[in-house]
């Protein structure tokens, strides 16, 4: 029994940790799915390119900057490729949204090579300028890095929330989500509602891929994968709620956790699989529908 | 009670409402197989409603519907279109990629059942089923006038031609029922006319015909017995003549509708 | 639904007028296919039959979007099925293609139903969604079930179908005849009552479920169908290519399949699937020496023909004011 919650207490734990992380993963696809009804399959790419971008401003690979100077210049790079991205496919989204899908997919194979043509395949190692230290709170080591994420995470997210609410672009992102035509009649600019939010989206990626790589490294596809564990977060929430999709990540970081330490680290991505099946199927409307209404 | 020689639709008490508001408000119906039945009503009375609820589109919170005795409710839409309740719509569902010809081979579908094998082989019986369903569809097609366009897909036929090709994919397969939502919706006097005479042709002791329509001329001259709807409730049954006589029919035509 | 399916065909029916007379180039095609072993060296003719088996990929994920309105990015997982049905029965038990093609359809088939099963309300994002979660899982089921798929090793392909006939031969013609067949499975699916009933279950469900076809029938015959072709794929990428490992099954193959089918304009005739099979083959080789390459082409041409598909009507109603001044 002592043995149970020894262990099942730091994997919840560090497991909610990373779902902070998958959360902002999953509230970008999201915000971009409600607004423009695309699934943006360049997200996860968009941002491992911006992460190795740090790397190369910081390492002295391209440039030798401090470290927040490379993170102002990735954010400021990959806000351009966001609009970028919209701007390409804007016309699309307009006329059909399984054809502006299948066109993320080529932002995220042209993302995925620029990556490999520029930073290579190698693995390097990113250092974030983290405070290094641990603790023992009521049993559980916390460390620098859970602070720092758990901190970074709510920090932006009610920033997101706070925005969304109460900022005149927050209020035409839920109108147009809510009902795009009646939102358009209402003289509500689409596109610059769609562009919000592909490119706030870009940023909470940029954010995600940022803090995951303490935990593993940085290589071509360890975002991309990280970014499946996004998604599935999204299809928990149900693709279309903002709090969904951050109950969605918490809820796929600690099951992952679990899963890894009790059944096996070797099947992750099949158990994801089985998880979105699930999900899909037990709450098609996402996880807080069943439960009460959502806010967003 | 109804006869035991003539087969009817029958709805009792049907009740349908979304998010508290109520679209059919215990609906008795009896639609008579030798009859052509008319449904009219003002727009938002409930006809399409009604014909979802009978189609198995909708399930109503309350109420029953029978064919010729035989409980319908709870069955899915395809399962009514195989007991033959057939309907056309309101908006044309051709689909793009086939031809007019192919689109009316649809309607009888339901009656060949040849298996995958002959989808994908050159089986003499998927070449004899699909001979079959040609002909018939051809046949109907000639009846609706249209044989000349068969081969043509439907971007390239005005909105009234493809009124006629649903209604033509709708007859072809024999139906016990046949829900006509709006048929005469976009066609031209002419058109009208055909498909008047077209509908009457098709009327048999068998076939259960409702017909939904705005056109006043064409209900009251082909029906043998109309419903009028208002509000999710029914304010008129009888013969056209009777209907029109009624002095709430009267009412609300002349108070909401052009007629 | 239908204004998805609308616009994936505007490019399709757009496509179609420019071919002449399909039947007449296909013949022409395969007949030139058939002599070209006599006429080139080795190396091309082995390098054809993978771009015969890729073309058979592109062909399952083309039906499923012009017979479901569905995109699927795991197709891999059914490509990986049919690979490993005959790399398996041909390692273990010394069986050719001739036991292992049939069984590799059959598993196609049914993990393709299978797949459909728990999706089958699911329509357009979410089933899109679900299959990239598919493709990622692919890899990790062949490299943790090592006893019987090699691992990450890998397995090599080596019976003969006909034995004493030279293999490069037979890795050839095998994938050109089932590459032939499929393209005339589906000419026959298109004019048979199933091809029928699901065409206007993708453009208007509602109407194909009043005349008789259920809805989630469609949906999960289109996947079984797809899945089919995929497992003939993956056999005959295992059978023409000679090996067969985890490396070939991965989400970027899967993408790369999608980015073959959009390139054909989603066509499933031969010369159109032949199109997207040599995007898939040859480019890759063309620009070995530098990988990095291939997947900014390949997005880049994703990108382009999606754009020119959109433009093509504006562009054409342009020359047409033009002309007509």
């Amino acid at each position: 029994m002592s043995d149970l919650f020894r262990d099942l207490f730091p994997l919840v734990w560090s497991g909610m940790i990373t779902g902070c992380l998958y959360a902002l993963g999953a509230l970008g696809l999201v915000m971009i799915f409600k607004s423009s009804r695309v699934v943006n399959f360049s997200h996860g790419n968009v941002a491992g390119f911006a992460a190795f971008l740090i790397y190369g401003f910081s390492s002295g690979m391209l440039m030798e900057l401090s470290w927040g100077a490379a993170v102002l210049l990735a954010v400021i790079a990959v806000i351009a490729i966001a609009f970028m991205t919209y701007a390409l496919i804007s016309p699309l989204v307009f006329e059909s949204d399984l054809t502006a899908t299948i066109a993320t997919l080529g932002i995220g194979l042209i993302a995925q090579g620029a990556t490999l043509l520029i930073f290579g395949a190698d693995i390097v190692s990113l250092d974030l300028p983290i405070p290094r230290f641990g603790m023992s709170v009521l049993g559980l080591f916390v460390t620098g890095y859970d602070l720092t994420v758990l901190a970074v995470a709510i920090v932006t997210i009610a920033a997101l929330f706070f925005v969304i609410d109460h900022t005149k672009l927050g209020v035409a992102f839920r109108a147009i989500s809510e009902n795009p035509f009646a939102a358009e009649v209402c003289g509500l600019n689409l596109r610059s509602v769609h562009l919000f939010s592909w490119m706030v989206a870009a940023v909470l990626g940029v954010v995600g891929a940022l803090l995951i790589v303490p935990t593993t490294f940085l290589s071509v596809t360890t975002v991309a994968a990280f970014m499946l564990q996004a998604f599935a977060a999204a299809v928990i929430g149900g693709f279309a709620s903002l709090p969904g999709a951050l109950l969605g990540g918490i809820l796929i970081g600690v099951l992952m956790n679990l899963f890894t330490f009790y059944v096996s680290p070797e099947f992750s991505s099949t158990f994801l699989l089985g998880v979105i099946l699930l999900a899909l199927n037990i709450f098609p409307n996402g996880i807080l529908e069943r439960v009460g209404g959502t806010r967003v | 009670m109804m006869d035991r020689t003539t087969k009817a639709l029958t709805g009792q008490g049907i009740a349908l409402s979304f998010g508290g508001i109520e679209v059919l408000k215990g609906l008795d119906v009896q639609f008579r197989a030798g009859e052509i039945t008319g449904l009219i009503g003002p727009n938002g009375a409930g006809k399409t409603s009604l014909f979802n609820c009978l189609t198995g589109a909708y399930t109503p919170q309350k109420g029953s519907i029978r064919y010729d005795g035989q409980p319908l409710d709870g069955l899915p839409p395809a399962a009514r279109a195989s007991r033959g309740i057939v309907r056309s719509f309101q908006h044309v569902a051709l689909s793009p990629d086939l031809t007019v010809l192919e689109n009316v081979m649809i309607g009888v579908a339901r009656n060949h059942h040849a298996g995958w094998l002959h989808a994908f082989l050159p089986t003499g019986r998927g070449r004899r089923e699909m001979a079959g369903m040609r002909a018939a569809a051809m046949a109907a097609l000639s009846e609706l006038g249209l044989a000349q366009a068969a081969e043509k897909l439907p971007a390239q036929l005005p909105p009234g031609m493809l009124r006629l090709v649903e209604i033509a994919r709708a007859i072809v397969g024999k139906p016990d029922v046949l829900l006509l939502d709006e048929p005469a919706a976009g066609l031209n006097n002419a058109e009208t006319r055909d498909l008047m005479r077209s509908l009457r042709r098709l009327a048999s002791p068998d076939l259960v015909m409702v017909v939904v329509e705005h056109d006043m001329d064409l209900v009251m001259s082909i029906c043998d017995r109309i419903y009028v709807l208002n509000f999710g409730a029914f304010v008129a049954v009888g013969s056209p003549a009777e209907v029109r006589a009624d002095e709430e029919v009267v009412r609300i035509y002349l108070g909401s509708d052009d007629e | 639904m239908s204004d998805q399916s609308a616009s994936l065909n505007g490019t399709a029916v757009g496509q179609g007028r420019l071919a002449l007379r399909p039947e007449a180039l296909t013949w022409a095609v395969l007949l030139l296919l058939l002599v070209l072993p006599f006429l080139l060296g080795g190396s091309w003719i082995f390098t054809l039959g993978v771009c015969f088996a890729n073309a058979i990929g592109v062909l399952s994920v083309s039906v499923l979007v012009r017979y479901g309105g569905e995109v699927s990015i795991g197709h891999s997982f059914f490509a990986a099925v049919g690979a490993y049905s005959v790399a398996v029965l041909d390692t273990r038990y010394g069986l050719s293609l001739i036991a292992s093609l049939p069984l590799a359809l059959a598993l196609g088939v049914v993990a393709g139903v299978a797949f459909a099963w728990p999706s089958r309300r699911l329509s357009g994002i979410y089933l899109a969604v679900s299959t990239m979660a598919l493709a990622l899982a692919v890899p990790e089921m062949i490299n943790n079930m090592d006893g019987l798929t090699g691992g990450y090793e890998g397995l090599y392909v080596s019976q003969p179908v006909i034995p004493g006939v030279k293999m490069g031969l037979q890795r050839y013609y095998g994938a050109l005849i089932v590459l032939a067949l499929v393209v005339y499975g589906l000419s026959r699916l298109r004019r048979s009552r199933q091809g029928l009933v699901l065409l206007l279950a993708k453009a208007h469900p509602a109407a194909a479920d009043a005349f008789g076809t259920r809805r989630v029938w469609a949906r999960i015959a289109v996947m079984g169908i797809s899945g089919g072709i995929a497992a003939l794929c993956g056999a005959m990428l295992g059978f023409a290519g000679s090996t067969v490992s985890p490396s070939g099954f991965t989400l970027w193959s899967a993408i790369f399949l999608l980015v073959g089918s959009v390139v054909s304009f989603y066509g499933l005739t031969l010369p159109r699937a032949l199109i997207g099979g040599a995007f898939l083959t040859l480019v890759p080789q063309m620009l070995s020496a530098s990988g990095a390459w291939i997947p900014v082409l390949y997005g880049l041409a994703l990108l382009g023909v999606i754009l020119f598909g959109h433009y093509l009507p504006r562009l054409r109603a342009l020359a047409r004011r033009k002309g007509g001044a």
